[in-house]
This record gives structure tokens, C-alpha cells and sequence, in this order.
């Protein structure tokens, strides 16, 4: 009956244009591993491969901005479903995923393994529990659904001050982990770096919103699974002859195993090392590759791989993505090609942490009769590592060699003594990974900040002074982040073990009971979401749970639970839910027709307009 | 005929969301058991070799992520074809 309310045909040149954009990237970087041959400094290299793609992301950011609401918050609900699967992809593994997690499985190895596996379950979670739902329910934020399901302005409001915890926290780990880069292989200071981070990013949600998130940041996942497939599978043709690593690295566990025990490493057990999931500061690696539960006991592992796979699927920024697709199938078909993508790097990070460990402490042992690597001093210079032999025997252990976690990715072309332009591009890759992933993190708390929060204190129906607000608030959370991060030292991984716990304890609790059991109540949802992030916080600032990630994650589980019984017996115990809110459950669960939110628009719309008739 | 009407489509509703929920809980409870089975059995799973790889990591690595990716397409297939179901049906009454 409905019809739609615009064209929702997406663009039929989209293929051609991202085969151009992912074209002139590898030309990009072929021509500057040309350069490189032609005498290139490696400080021009790296600058080409960095900011010419930069520019290419914010001239598509540029190219799709917009002042229609509709294309602002849910980029026109035409994305088609293999590229929404990209940015979602893109913001479930972030700049964290591409530096942090690879350099935790350096570390831990098999300990490791619970953070990814707890990304592609939690966005299995996602796609089954939530997300259709949230599609058909069409709203602009996961606050502003929570208020239409239950007809509750208390409820919006709510949400949206709560999901400012897990949202800012992923966006300050993004955007330091980008800055940190950037420093890295541009003459910027960190803090400068940080400024114009945070202005990248800023300019690119405010120039067209989702929109532009949308287009920039499918753009930057191809530019970051290229960056990252190149080097991986040129190391890999180089020791395995084959270029699938993922398949090959397993023919490297017996020289890893050997170098492993040349460097002297021996199996450790639970608490022996500093920290279970390492930190931000230069560490030794102190836990062999191979041996389960050495650093976590597997209660812990459970823990871990439960807290990310709840806080993803409970994400606000992947949820807040759940109206951009035509319709219901195909946001659950996206979900799934995002799933397959998740999980493709995941199964891809260890094997980068094998060749880095195996090349890195390989070279190490030859040092007595060898010398020190080349590559230790162009690490050392870049101050991805430190090592000295401190106990004067000629030889550097592994307890000798303090290594950066986020430097693992960079150091490997590195480590395999490839050409420099293959170093920048990985830096590229995961700039653009840490790019995509920190727009959409803004702009999901910019976005619920002028729609939840100043939307529901101005209510006139006028397109502009909405987006206003949502660009004051961009800029505004923009600036806020980045001040944060010149006075405060953060380590991504932790912050994002922190952000992805709040997540869980917030809104899982509340979005399964609003999107499964009919009699949930908004007094229910309160109290889900109050009690899940009271515990959390508590427990966080109060009970010590934020000492390590794995007291962080059993805290985020216990309020998980009491957010749950709390919900139900707030529900059951409170007024029964009202009509309205019955039929509004039933209409979500209706996978034909309309978005429930273009249904009530368009009802809006025929009302102004008979009353403008009359 | 108007009295039996909105309960053909509640039929039709009960029977699409019972549907939904056994395809829900049989896709997650599928994933979810074979995650902490293998996390419960590492240990002894470590103890076979699989493509050169212990068998424990290799499903943690690789394994599940692969069924949980297969899972999630056969998920995606079955709530289509039960979601097609009720719009035919509703058609048809």
C-alpha cells in the first residue's frame, strides 16, 4: 500500500567507481615503489602513500555531502548491502583491530584468539537478534528507536547519555591509534597529529553524514584490506611459496617454536606476567605462541570472548548503521557478508603475528654471531622497539627486546626486509581502517546528541536547524575527544576492552528484551539499561575491575545478568505495557512494508498537507 | 468470515515469530556451544595436529569462524524463506 517515499535506487555506477578508487590505490602504490627505486626518501614515500588517499577519502566526502535529513542520518536507505557490509566490517575491527589486536596475538598468541572470535560471534549476535529489527523500525539512532518502541521520551533520552561511554571511549582509541600513525611517518607532533585527526574525521561526518561515512568509509576498508593483503601475502610467498597466509603460516610453528626457545621463552601460567592482555608501553614477549591459557585460564578466555561478542553486538555505532539498507533481507544479508569480512581478517591476524615473531626472533638469535638486524635500528629509530643486553652476554633475549604492541603490523615488511613502500602502505591501510572506524564513531554520538537530545527539545519539523545541531555537535565531540587525548594517556586496547563492556552491559540487556519479548515495559528498559551500566561503572571506578581486561569483562558479564533480571522484573512488576506499544512490537516483527519511522513521516507529511489544503 | 479473519492472521503471525525464534535460537545456541565446547576441550584437542596446526587452535584461529560465517549465510537463507512464507500467505488470505 505504502509506496516508498523516494527513489531507492542506489547509484548503478558504484562498482565502476570503487574498481577506479581501488585501482588508482594499488597504482598509487606502484608508482611510489618506483620512486623508491629512483631514490625516493622514505619520508616523501611515506608521505604520498598517507596523504594522497587521505585526500582521495575526503573528495568523496566531499562529493556525497547533503542537506536532506533523510541522506544526512541514514545516507538515503539505498546503500547496497556488500557495501554497508564494508564500513561495518571496517568499524568492528577499527584501527584497534588492525594494530592492537595483531600486536595482543604477537604477544599472547593463542590467549588472543578469544577478542576476534568475540567480534564474529557478537556480529552473528547482531544479525540475528537486532538488526533486522532495528531495519524495520527505521529510526535514525538506537536511543530514538528505544523511545519509539516505547513510546518514551525518559527512555531516548536515557540511552542517548549512556551510549556516550562506549561510543566516546572507541572514538578516543580510534583516533589516538590514527594519530599515533600519523606521527609516526609525518613530520607532526603526536599532539598535532591529534588535532588534525580529529578535524579529518570531523570534516568527514560533517560534510554529508552518513552519507559521506558511508562512501569515505567503504573506500577506506578497501584501502585497508589491500594495504594489509599485500605485504602479508609477499612475506608469505617469501617463506611458504604459497600467497594465502592464513592457510601457510602453520609450515612456520617450527621455526617460531625453536626461535621462541632461542630467545628463552618458556611457558608461563596465569598472573606470571605483568599484564594478561598487554598494555600500551614497550614489552617483552614473554609467552610462547602456541600454549593455550598461559597468560588467561580459560574462565577468562570465556570472559573476554563473551564481553566482545555482547558489547559488538550491542554496538551502538554498527546499530546505528541498521536503517541505511533498501529492506529488512538486505540488512541481514549485510550483516552477514560483514560477518564473512570480520571474520576473513581475523583469521588473517595470525598469521601476521607468526611471520613477525618467527622473522623477529630468528634474526635475534643470530645476533652472537650475526650483529644486530638491520631492521633493529630502523625500528628502534621509529621507537617501535627497544633492545640492549643487559645481562652483557653478546646475545638479545627475548627479555632484552621490548617491543610496541601497536607496532607489530608496521615492523613486519620491515622485519622481511621489504621495499619501504610496502611499510608506508600497511601504515596507510590501517590509518584508513582507524579513519573509517572513528567517523562513524563520531558521527553515532554527534548524531544521537542533535536528534535524541536536542531533537526531542526542539521540536518544529525543519530539516535544517537539525542538521545544525548535528554538525555542532560533530565539531563540538570532535574537540572534546581530542582535548581528551592531550591530557590523557590512553591505550587503545584497554579503552576499547572498557568501551566494548559498556556496550554489553548497557544496551544488550535492553535491546533483547525490547526486540524479543513483547512485555517489556519502558519501566523494564530503564532498568535494564540503569542497572547494567550502574554495575559496570561501579565496578570500574569503584571495584578495581579495570585493572585488567579480563576483571573488566566478568564485571561486564555480572551486569549483563542483573540488567536482565532487572529489566524483566521492572516489567513484570511495573504497569503492563500499553496497546500502542503492542502493536508497535508487532508491527517490527512484520519483515514486509515501509520503516516503521517512514510510515509515521509520511503520515506527518499527508496530515501538513491537508491542513495546508484546508 | 470477519470474525475469522484476524484470527487466520494471528495464526499466521504466531506461527512466523515461533518460527523466527527456533531459527534464532538454533543458529546462536549452535555457534555459542561450539565456541565454549572447544574453549572446555582446548587442552585435549591441542593434542591432534590438523593442516599442521593443533587442532584447538585451529578451530579457535579458523574453525568456528569459518562455521560461524556458514551459519550465518544458512541463517540468512532460512528467515528469508520464512519471512517469504508469511507475505504469501498473508497475500493469499
Amino acid at each position: 500500500m505504502s509506496a516508498p517515499s523516494r527513489q531507492r535506487t542506489p547509484n548503478p555506477h558504484l562498482g565502476a567507481y570503487y574498481g577506479i578508487i581501488t585501482s588508482a590505490f594499488i597504482s598509487l602504490a606502484i608508482v611510489l615503489a618506483l620512486f623508491e627505486q629512483l631514490g625516493w626518501s622514505e619520508g616523501a614515500t611515506a608521505r604520498g602513500m598517507i596523504l594522497l588517499p587521505l585526500a582521495l577519502y575526503l573528495l568523496i566526502a566531499g562529493g556525497s555531502r547533503t542537506l536532506d535529513p533523510e541522506d544526512f542520518f541514514v545516507s538515503g536507505r539505498r546503500v547496497p548491502q556488500v557495501y554497508n557490509a564494508l564500513v561495518l566490517a571496517g568499524i568492528t575491527v577499527g584501527g584497534v583491530g588492525f594494530f592492537a589486536y595483531t600486536g595482543a596475538v604477537f604477544f599472547l598468541g593463542f590467549d588472543a584468539l578469544a577478542i576476534g572470535l568475540g567480534w564474529t560471534c557478537g556480529l552473528l549476535l547482531a544479525g540475528v537478534l537486532f538488526v533486522p529489527y532495528l531495519r524495520k523500525a527505521g529510526a535514525y539512532t538506537l536511543p530514538a528507536f528505544l523511545g519509539q518502541r516505547f513510546r518514551s521520551r525518559e527512555t531516548r533520552m536515557t540511552a542517548s547519555v549512556l551510549q556516550v561511554v562506549p561510543t566516546a571511549l572507541l572514538l578516543a582509541a580510534e583516533i589516538k591509534i590514527a594519530a599515533v600513525v600519523a606521527s609516526i611517518f609525518l613530520p607532526l607532533s603526536f599532539w598535532l597529529a591529534v588535532l588534525l585527526v580529529a578535524m579529518f574525521v570531523g570534516a568527514t561526518g560533517i560534510l554529508g553524514g552518513m552519507r559521506s561515512l558511508t562512501w569515505a568509509g567503504s573506500a577506506q576498508f578497501i584501502a585497508g584490506a589491500v594495504g594489509l593483503a599485500v605485504p602479508l601475502i609477499v612475506v608469505a610467498v617469501l617463506f611458504t611459496n604459497l600467497p594465502a597466509p592464513q592457510f601457510t603460516y602453520a609450515e612456520m610453528f617450527g621455526s617460531l617454536q625453536g626461535a621462541e626457545t632461542a630467545a628463552g621463552m618458556a611457558p608461563v601460567t596465569p598472573g606470571e606476567i605483568a599484564h594478561a592482555v598487554p598494555g600500551n608501553a614497550p614489552m617483552q614477549a614473554a609467552k610462547p605462541f602456541l600454549q593455550p591459557f598461559g597468560a588467561i585460564n580459560e574462565s577468562g578466555f570465556v570472559a573476554l570472548f563473551l564481553c566482545f561478542a555482547l558489547g559488538t553486538a550491542a554496538l551502538p555505532s554498527l546499530l546505528v548503521r541498521s536503517g541505511v539498507t533498501r529492506s529488512v533481507a538486505d540488512q541481514r544479508r549485510s550483516t552477514a557478508w560483514a560477518l564473512a569480512l570480520v571474520a576473513l581478517f581475523v583469521i588473517t591476524a595470525p598469521s601476521l603475528a607468526v611471520f613477525a615473531k618467527v622473522l623477529m626472533f630468528r634474526d635475534m638469535a643470530l645476533v652472537p654471531t650475526a650483529g644486530l638486524p638491520a631492521w633493529l635500528a630502523e625500528l628502534s629509530g621509529r621507537q617501535l622497539v627497544q633492545a640492549s643486553d643487559l645481562n652483557g652476554d653478546g646475545a638479545i633475549g627475548a627479555s632484552e627486546l621490548l617491543i610496541v604492541r601497536d607496532g607489530v603490523a608496521l615492523a613486519l615488511p620491515m622485519l622481511a626486509k621489504l621495499p619501504f613502500v610496502l611499510t608506508a602502505l600497511m601504515a596507510s591501510a590501517g590509518l584508513a581502517i582507524a579513519l573509517a572506524a572513528a567517523g562513524s564513531h563520531l558521527f553515532t554520538l554527534a548524531a544521537s546528541l542533535a536528534d535524541d537530545v536536542y531533537g526531542a527539545l526542539d521540536r518544529r519539523p525543519l530539516a535544517l536547524p537539525r542538521l545544525m545541531a548535528a554538525w555542532a555537535a560533530i565539531g563540538a565531540c570532535a574537540l572534546a575527544v581530542a582535548i581528551f587525548l592531550l591530557i590523557a594517556e590512553v591505550d587503545a586496547l584497554h579503552v576499547a576492552v572498557t568501551a566494548f563492556a559498556f556496550a554489553a552491559a548497557t544496551f544488550f540487556p535492553v535491546l533483547l528484551l525490547a526486540l524479543w519479548w513483547p512485555r517489556c515495559t519502558m519501566w523494564g528498559a530503564l532498568a535494564g539499561m540503569g542497572t547494567g551500566f550502574v554495575i559496570l561503572f561501579l565496578a570500574v571506578a569503584l571495584g578495581g575491575a579495570a585493572d585488567t581486561a579480563v576483571s573488566t569483562s566478568v564485571a561486564s558479564l555480572v551486569a549483563v545478568i542483573l540488567g536482565l533480571g532487572a529489566g524483566v522484573g521492572a516489567s513484570l512488576y511495573g504497569p503492563a505495557p500499553a496497546a500502542s506499544d503492542i502493536a508497535y512490537y508487532e508491527e517490527l516483527r512484520r519483515p514486509e512494508g515501509e520503516a516503521i519511522f517512514d510510515q509515521a513521516q509520511q503520515r506527518a507529511a499527508a496530515a501538513s498537507a491537508r491542513e495546508t489544503d484546508d | 468470515m470477519t470474525t475469522q479473519m484476524p484470527e487466520t492472521e494471528h495464526a499466521v503471525r504466531d506461527r512466523h515469530q515461533l518460527r523466527t525464534l527456533a531459527v534464532a535460537i538454533t543458529t546462536l545456541s549452535a555457534v555459542l556451544c561450539a565456541v565454549i565446547g572447544t574453549i572446555v576441550y582446548a587442552l585435549s584437542l591441542n593434542r591432534l595436529w590438523f593442516l599442521h596446526y593443533p587442532l584447538g587452535f585451529y578451530l579457535l584461529a579458523q574453525g568456528l569462524l569459518i562455521f560461524a560465517v556458514v551459519v550465518g549465510f544458512w541463517y540468512v537463507r532460512v528467515q528469508e524463506r520464512i519471512d517469504h512464507t508469511r507475505s504469501v500467505t498473508e497475500e493469499i488470505g
